[in-house]
């Protein structure tokens, strides 16, 4: 398990690293944390002609808010989220997404922008995106664009990022004060990969529901938005009989793939069992 | 043992290995790196079963830094096939060379080795070598291997059966048909495989001027594999060394001999520079062998009153594509019929084993082997039983139990207990649990709609096994003895050497405990040197829970020889008769008189200082070897209790509480015993719940990453209450009886029956291990949860 040879760029701008993987007409691979991608390399899976490392570009490293929006650099690390007083104010939900990936060592590496540009169907980070409607900033040869969650996943590990395009910022908008929110998941052993995780986040004014978002991790190629679901929650309001609704629409509108440890049936169950569960949690913290 | 000596034997001494090892001063095979060293890569098939047609390694060996490469034909010029050999009928001896010969038999076997100035160049290389394969079809399981049109793996054997055995006691069949009650079931066990921290991987150096090969490995047998590798060598004994210093776990996966040890030595010899191979992860998986993998069909007869009057069972094992050496193809299956009475009283029983080959990696031992699968099997239908019946499942074991008067037992399958404390054991762990308010806890659980359950597997294990048995069904190989050295020098220091080898148990600090003991001196003044053929006497290593009982022996027997001449010396220095001689703390004095004394080292100086210092015409030196046979061997037991709670909505199993009542006979160490429990327990949990090897039809494996074959980490594993009842075995030196395997056998079981137990109300059986989420989600729905 070592990867074939590559050559190896440490820029230390953006411009510079834009350079270099510029050069290799998409054969080059961006490093970020290496959670993901030295396994590939290892057991080679992935062979790129060179790789461009992020870690020495200062400038990918900060959280701040802006018009309404949280945006985290790309190589913000997942532990510097996980204890981020701003993260916890503005975006809970994904302080407590953060805390279901992996073990404390792969966070202290692993970068923001890294899982999201992954695309793991079963990773947290792109089921929160998804849920919270974030965007996401990329850069290449050809300028700056922005990329909404629904227009960024578009199967597995595939995104719609160019190869020769950086994935620079993650925006999400500011959590709704009192918001209710709650990330469950189920995985056979702690800290592994879910085998179905499902975010969730409600307004409630009363026993009405002005907003609710739902989204899936490991329940299909991407993250899935249970809208139909949410809009039960919507109209219905949050009673025990509108959850139960909802999660048993969830269950209809996901389209799982089987591996060995969970078949399509049990994974679609799954997911109307963690969306009954994500939904009362997120009921029970709401405030308003 | 001299009396109002402090006992080292029975303290609960911290492991003196741990600071070496926890510091990263170990000596494992990966630190070390001779000069002019080769690093080794391995072609592995990608088919699981196809004919070599050819093998072009031109573009590999073209590649800067590549120093050679072998394949099959090669090594066969230089090394004979390995042929684990059986004296049992029905048992088929098949070849397994180094290096692929003609044929693959199973995904990541090793087809071609390269050496190279660097892992990266040589995997580089692996790349770069062309096999043409001719695809044949794929032997996938058990039921298709005996298939009569199904393809045979090895055509010398002519046949995928190749092991067949039965044992048999009285009419069973009749005993059977005359049953009040019978239940039955089809278990199955899936394949499983150890993960030992440390992967295999070895380093063999050959000295050209002196024809010497030292072959370091991540191996539990160093003995095994100097004796063997000096057939398949065609190499003198003594002109072998095999060192096994720091090995990052066994369980036994490592007592094996393994293609990339010969490999690894042919290509030393070849090139006269020292090549190490370590295997990674992947390689691991794949091409380490795994265990169990077993379908057992079984009856169970009883009385009304819940006492057994026969056992019926059929085993059939999925023994992958070769026959292991030494311990060949039968160790599993064979070993599943032998313990599958347990520790009760079967007085009818007949148990057929097969073991059959198909296209996965090879079976080999396993913490427990067969085991684990003989009491998930008779645990399993003791609690169908005790259900049918409306008896508490303790109290099912409790009516069966061999007793305290029937000892020695002989077991159905010949073999014979030594006084045990199975009653004991299950009593204790009744209290230890509070089984009344346990019970209280699951009915109140039960009435709340949770899925509560508790579980009870009890079990007898044979350990220490001297030379009256085979380890492993036939096999040719002696393994009922192991020596130990004790050597004073001057100072009065000891060094203590043996031909075990610990990978984990902490026997530098047992055997340190037993030797300390006998001779006289602080656990300080022992170091104890192990896994290294040309320190230790004769011996062959550390498997099937033999090191403490067997190496513990030899230590008290040349713990005495020297503690006899110790005693003689002390005398003459005295001038005292060596009879009113004892051992006191550090120092042996005259009998009565602590004052007239002397202390170990002016003893060991004495016996280095020349005639003029020694009783007239005693030898001087202060050392001996000693050999200890413990003949047949002696036997542990245990009760495990597991409770658990199956999630209703997620189907996820957790472990409430964890109850172990062992029995271990006398015990060195407790802190070490509880350390051993915990992690064969840890092995029984991943076993039950959470590891499976998965192959698909193709032969392909599926759970080729830490990330699909899920062990279990600290977060899966509950607080363990473990509690000791110490039965001293009456036929082996020191009382003791082995323990390195206790935990896994007993887990799977006990977790098993906890879940049956949890979902009684739905009438589901938990048949398969293990038993995931996924299982679980089946088997309830289908009884309409
Ligand atoms: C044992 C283990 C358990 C894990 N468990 C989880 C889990 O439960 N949940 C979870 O979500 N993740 C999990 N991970 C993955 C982890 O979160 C990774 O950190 C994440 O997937 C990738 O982030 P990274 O920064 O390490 O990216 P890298 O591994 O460096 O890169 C991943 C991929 O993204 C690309 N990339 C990275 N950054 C950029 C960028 N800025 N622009 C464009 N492309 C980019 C790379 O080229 C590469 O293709 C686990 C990892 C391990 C090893």
């Amino acid at each position: 398990m070592k990867p074939p040879k590559f050559e190896y760029h440490a820029p230390t701008s953006l411009d510079e690293a834009l350079d270099a993987l510029g050069r290799y007409g998409g054969d080059a691979k961006v490093l970020a944390g290496g959670q993901s991608l030295m396994p590939l390399l290892n057991f080679r899976l992935a062979r790129p002609a060179a790789l461009v490392d992020l870690n020495r570009v200062a400038s990918l490293a900060y959280i701040r808010e802006q018009d309404g929006q949280v945006r985290l650099g790309a190589m913000t690390r997942q532990r510097t989220i996980e204890f981020s007083p701003l993260v916890a104010q503005r975006l809970p939900l994904l302080k407590e997404a953060t805390r279901w990936v992996g073990h404390l060592p792969i966070r202290t590496r692993g970068t923001i922008g890294g899982s999201i540009a992954h695309a793991d169907p079963s990773a947290e980070y792109p089921a929160v995106l998804a849920a919270l409607e974030g965007e996401v900033v990329a850069r290449g040869a050809r300028g700056e664009r922005v990329i909404r969650a629904a227009d960024l996943f578009q199967t597995y590990l595939t995104t719609s990022l160019a190869p020769d395009e950086i994935l620079t910022e993650v925006r999400l908008p500011a959590m709704p004060a009192g918001a209710g929110y709650a990330l469950e998941e189920f995985s056979r052993r702690h800290g592994d990969f879910a085998i179905v995780g499902i975010a969730a986040v409600v307004v409630r004014a009363g026993q009405r529901c002005t907003m609710a978002r739902l989204a899936t991790a490991g329940a299909g190629p991407v993250p899935v938005r249970l809208r139909a679901a949410e809009e039960i929650l919507e109209t219905e309001g949050l009673g025990e009989a509108a959850i139960d609704a909802a999660a048993r629409r969830a269950t209809e509108l996901v389209d799982p793939d089987a591996d060995i440890h969970a078949s399509a049936d049990y994974r679609r169950h799954l997911a109307g069992v963690l969306t009954k569960r994500a939904l009362t949690r997120a009921i029970g913290v709401a405030r308003g | 043992m001299g009396v109002g000596l402090p006992r080292l034997v029975g303290a609960r001494v911290a492991r003196r290995e741990d600071p070496r090892l926890l510091t990263g001063q170990g000596s494992y095979v990966d630190d070390h790196r001779p000069a002019r060293m080769l690093y080794a890569a391995f072609l592995r098939s990608p088919h699981a079963h196809a004919r070599i047609r050819r093998i072009d390694a031109s573009a590999a060996l073209a590649l800067p830094g590549v120093a050679a490469v072998l394949t099959g034909d090669d090594i066969a010029r230089s090394a004979k096939p390995v042929r684990a050999a059986s004296k049992t009928p029905n048992v088929k001896t098949t070849s397994y060379p180094p290096l692929a010969l003609g044929k693959v038999r199973h995904v990541g076997e090793a087809v071609a080795m390269v050496a190279a100035e660097s892992r990266y160049v040589a995997e580089d290389a692996v790349e770069r070598i062309v096999v043409e394969y001719e695809p044949l079809p794929v032997v996938r399981d058990v039921e298709s291997a005996l298939d009569p049109a199904s393809p045979v793996l090895h055509d010398e054997a002519e046949t995928n059966l190749l092991v067949s055995r039965e044992f048999a006691r009285g009419d069973v069949d009749a005993a059977v048909a005359g049953a009040a009650l019978v239940v039955r079931e089809r278990f199955r066990f899936h394949r499983h495989t150890p993960v030992c921290m440390e992967n295999r991987g070895c380093l063999a150096e050959y000295a050209t001027g002196s024809g010497a090969l030292t072959l370091r490995s991540s191996a539990q047998c160093p003995g095994l594999v100097r004796d063997i590798l000096t057939d398949l060598l065609d190499m003198p004994e003594h002109l072998i060394r095999v060192i096994a210093t720091d090995v990052g776990g066994g369980f036994g996966a490592k007592a094996s001999l393994y293609p990339e040890e010969i490999a690894t030595c042919v290509m030393a010899r070849r090139l006269g520079r020292p090549v190490k191979w370590i295997g990674d992860r992947r390689e691991d998986l794949l091409a380490t062998t795994h265990a169990w993998d077993e379908i057992v069909d079984a009856e169970l007869g009883l009385n009304q009153d819940g006492t057994i009057v026969g056992l019926r069972a059929e085993v059939i094992a999925d023994v992958g594509g070769y026959s292991i050496y030494p311990w060949t193809a039968a160790i599993e299956p064979v070993q599943t019929i032998s313990f599958l009475p347990g520790p009760y009283r079967v007085p009818t029983y007949r148990g057929r084993a097969r073991g059959v080959a198909t296209c996965k990696a090879p079976l080999g031992p396993y913490r427990g082997v067969g085991r684990p699968p003989a009491v998930f099997v008779i645990e399993g239908l003791m609690d169908r039983a005790a259900r049918r019946l409306g008896l508490d499942p303790a109290e099912i074991r409790l009516r069966n139990f061999i007793r305290d008067e029937d000892f020695p037992y002989k077991s159905p399958s010949g073999i014979v207990w030594d006084r045990s404390s199975f009653t004991e054991s299950l009593q204790k762990a009744r209290e230890a649990l509070d089984y009344k308010a346990a019970r209280d806890e699951q009915a109140r659980a039960r009435a709340a709609g949770r899925w509560v359950g508790i579980g009870i597997a009890s079990y007898v294990e044979l350990t220490g096994i001297g030379s009256a048995i085979p380890v492993s069904p036939g096999m040719p190989v002696s393994t009922g003895t192991e020596a130990a050295t004790i050597r004073f020098d001057p100072a009065g220091k000891v060094t203590a050497v043996f031909g075990v080898a610990s990978h984990g148990q902490g026997l530098e600090t047992t055997l340190a405990q037993i030797v300390g003991d006998e001779v006289g001196v602080p656990i300080e003044d022992v170091r104890v040197v192990h896994g290294d053929t040309d320190a230790s006497p004769y011996g062959t290593g550390t498997y099937a829970s033999r090191s403490l009982v067997l190496a513990g022996g030899a230590a008290i027997l040349a713990g005495r020889s020297v503690r006899e001449k110790m005693l003689v010396i002390a005398g003459h220095l005295l001038e005292a008769d060596p009879a009113d001689v004892t051992l006191a703390p550090g120092r042996y004095a005259v009998r009565g008189m602590p004052d007239r004394s002397v202390t170990v080292r002016q003893i060991a100086r004495a016996a280095y200082s020349g005639a003029k210092h020694l009783p007239k015409g005693l030898e001087p030196g202060l050392e001996a070897t000693r050999f200890y046979d413990p003949y047949y061997g002696t036997a542990s037991n245990a009760t495990h209790a597991a409770m658990v709670e199956v999630d209703r909505a997620t189907l996820e199993v957790k472990i409430l509480r964890y109850v172990v009542v062992e029995d271990c006979g006398r015990m060195v160490n407790p802190l070490i015993v509880d350390g051993q429990v915990h992690g064969g327990v840890a092995q029984g949990i991943g076993a039950a719940l959470l590891e499976e090897i998965v192959y698909d039809d193709q032969g392909q494996l599926l759970s080729g990453t830490l990330m699909d074959y899920v062990v279990p980490s600290a977060c899966e594993i509950p607080m363990m209450e473990v509690h000791h009842v110490e039965t001293p075995s009456p036929v082996t030196l020191g009382g003791f009886r082995g323990m390195g395997e206790g935990g896994t056998i007993g887990a799977p079981a006990a977790i098993a029956n906890a879940v049956a137990d949890a979902l009684a109300p739905l009438s589901i059986e938990v048949a398969e291990l293990p038993v995931t989420p996924e299982r679980l989600f089946r088997l309830t729905r289908k009884a309409g949860a």
